[in-house]
């Protein structure tokens, strides 16, 4: 159900980097909702929930930057103890791999939301719709 | 005072030389003709005849060997004996595509023992030395040479083969070894070992070291002497000549004499195969004058070289050659193997990369590094760290499987690495080898 697009940048290991992809996006207008990266010694692997996902696609193949698109699922819990557990736990007991997640900032200071990269998005969003979390949509959160 | 494993040939005056050269060269000409198809073609397409040579001053008629004839001519195309009359053979680093396959009868053997002995000799050896080999063994000459030597000069020989540093000192120790063969590079990590055991070089009888297959600086030789405390001599070969042995440094440490009794050096201009008067800058090509089962004429080292006759301190009159200053090819040495970057291109192709990439070579501690950056395609990115560290690790693998040694690889943008008009930079060797 979740069907969020995530767009993943490689980034070289190199001063200015991400001012670059930055800079580009800016230039099209994009605006990003949800950012994080991932370094290694070697490289990094920006990942970003953006408000026009072919436009800021189509802005960095152009300028020759390695992009790709994943589908993840996006959720929303109340922000209080424990809740970030309880949805690794569905996800556990449905035996689905976490592969990476991040926050991002909300609608709401009363709720906070998650990227969650996993190897089975059907298994996982049926998991959380039983148990209960609150997916969002690429629509939700454009609108945050 | 100096002393001559064989001083009526290593003392040989200059006439006497070039007579006793004219000889085996007539002689040489003749049985390649005879028995190598692949040379007497290139002879007849050139229209020289064995009788147009009649002494060393018609070599530059002949026409040339290169890498490219011995990879043309594999296994056995410029083999001159047949294979029983062979006991040995022995063959280039690692590489599909480059290798050499040499071949060796017990004749050849005996005059490369017999090279090594002259080196071990020049460096001080005698019967009463324990001669330490810590050069590979296996199809690489390193090993088998010296090893050959050592047992021809009469040392006590430890055929160590390189690697397990402390093991090696504890033998050096406890064998009480006094002369040290390997590559510069790892004398320079035993150098550092003994420390790192707080051992100093008092702790051990060594008095000098043989090192070889690998470009080294004055530098390097001065750190070692220090670390090891030994005086650090020069040996050059190459497998297709036979190995180590064909040249070797005196007491005076400066250049290596050729053992021109086996092989006639010539100074080509690279570009014009002209041959270059003595003390010209050139590429170094040899001419093997006793060799049997693998006899190249006029082979192209590549190497960039200046020759002298120069009198020397030590009394011989074997013409020398400097240390060389560079190749006239992109070949590298890398941890003493031969590397080219078309074979790391080789495999970047047939692993789905483009052929865009960055070779980067450094030496740390003592040590050759060799990283190597490369564009991936945007289809090859994924948004899992895993999977970009699996794909960097697969292609060291690959490249690893081809050259024998271990690369970092790192992946790159696409288009990031940059393009040139022309001859595009594909190697940065930051590794200051020669002086």
């Amino acid at each position: 159900m979740a069907n969020v697009r995530q767009i993943s940048v490689f980034v070289d290991n190199k001063p200015n980097q991400l001012t670059g992809v930055m800079k580009l996006l800016k230039e099209s207008g994009i605006n990003i909702r949800a950012l994080s990266i991932a370094d290694t010694k070697d490289f990094g692997i920006l990942r970003m929930i953006v408000n026009d996902t072919e436009k800021a696609c189509d802005t960095l193949r152009d300028a020759s930057y390695a992009v790709t698109v994943t589908e993840i699922i996006a959720i929303s819990i109340p922000d209080s103890p424990g809740q970030l557990s309880r949805v690794l736990d569905i996800l556990g007991g449905e035996g689905v791999n976490l592969e990476y997640l991040y926050a991002f900032t909300g609608a709401s200071d009363r709720a906070v939301s998650f990227v969650i990269r996993v190897d089975d998005n059907e298994n996982a969003s049926a998991a959380l719709t039983k148990g209960g979390i609150i997916q969002l949509t690429e629509n939700d959160i454009s609108e945050m | 005072m100096e002393r001559y494993w064989n001083e009526e040939i290593e003392c040989m005056s200059r006439d006497d030389m070039k007579k006793l050269q004219d000889q085996r060269l007539v002689a040489q000409v003749k049985h390649v003709y005879d028995n190598v198809k692949y040379y007497r073609d290139l002879m007849d397409e050139k229209g020289v005849k064995p009788e147009d040579i009649k002494s060393t001053d018609d070599l530059h008629k002949l026409p040339f060997l290169s890498k490219a004839d011995l990879r043309e001519a594999y296994p056995y195309g410029l083999l001159a004996k047949p294979l029983s009359e062979c006991v040995r053979i022995h063959s280039t680093s690692g590489t599909t595509g480059k290798r050499v396959v040499a071949f060796y009868t017990q004749h050849d053997i005996d005059l490369w023992d017999d090279c090594c002995a002259r080196a071990i000799t020049a460096a001080g050896g005698t019967k009463e030395d324990v001669c330490q080999i810590a050069y590979g063994f296996g199809l690489f000459t390193g090993g088998a040479g010296l090893n050959g030597g050592s047992h021809t000069v009469g040392c006590l020989t430890l055929p160590m083969s390189s690697g397990n540093t402390e093991r090696q000192i504890t033998f050096m120790r406890d064998m009480g070894s006094t002369i040290l063969c390997c590559t510069p590079s790892y004398a320079a990590y035993i150098g550092e070992t003994l420390q790192e055991m707080g051992l100093t070089p008092d702790d051990i009888q060594l008095k000098a070291g043989i090192f070889g297959a690998e470009p080294w600086t004055e530098e390097m030789r001065k750190s070692i002497e220090k670390s090891l405390g030994i005086k650090a001599y020069d040996i050059y070969g190459l497998t297709e000549t036979s190995g180590p042995g064909v040249a070797f440094e005196c007491s005076e440490q400066n250049g290596m004499h050729i053992n021109e009794d086996n092989f006639i050096p010539e100074i080509i201009d690279p570009d014009t195969g002209e041959v270059l008067p003595e003390g010209e800058v050139g590429e170094l090509v040899f001419t093997s004058i006793t060799k049997e089962a693998f006899p190249l004429l006029r082979y192209r080292t590549r190497d960039l070289c200046v020759l002298s006759r120069k009198k020397c301190s030590c009394g011989r009159t074997l013409i020398k050659m400097a240390k060389p200053m560079g190749r006239s090819d992109d070949m590298m040495i890398i941890r003493g193997v031969n590397v080219f970057p078309s074979q790391i291109e080789t495999v970047l192709i047939a692993e789905g990369y483009a052929p865009n990439y960055l070779i980067e070579v450094d030496r740390v501690n003592n040590t050759d590094t060799l990283d190597i950056s490369v564009e991936m395609k945007p289809e090859q990115f994924s948004d899992k760290v895993k999977d970009m560290q699996d794909q960097e690790r697969s292609l060291a693998l690959a490249i690893k499987t081809m050259l024998g040694i271990n690369p970092k690889v790192h992946l790159v943008s696409p288009k990031s690495i940059a393009r040139s008009e022309g001859k595009a930079v594909r190697v940065i060797d930051k590794r200051k080898l020669h002086d």
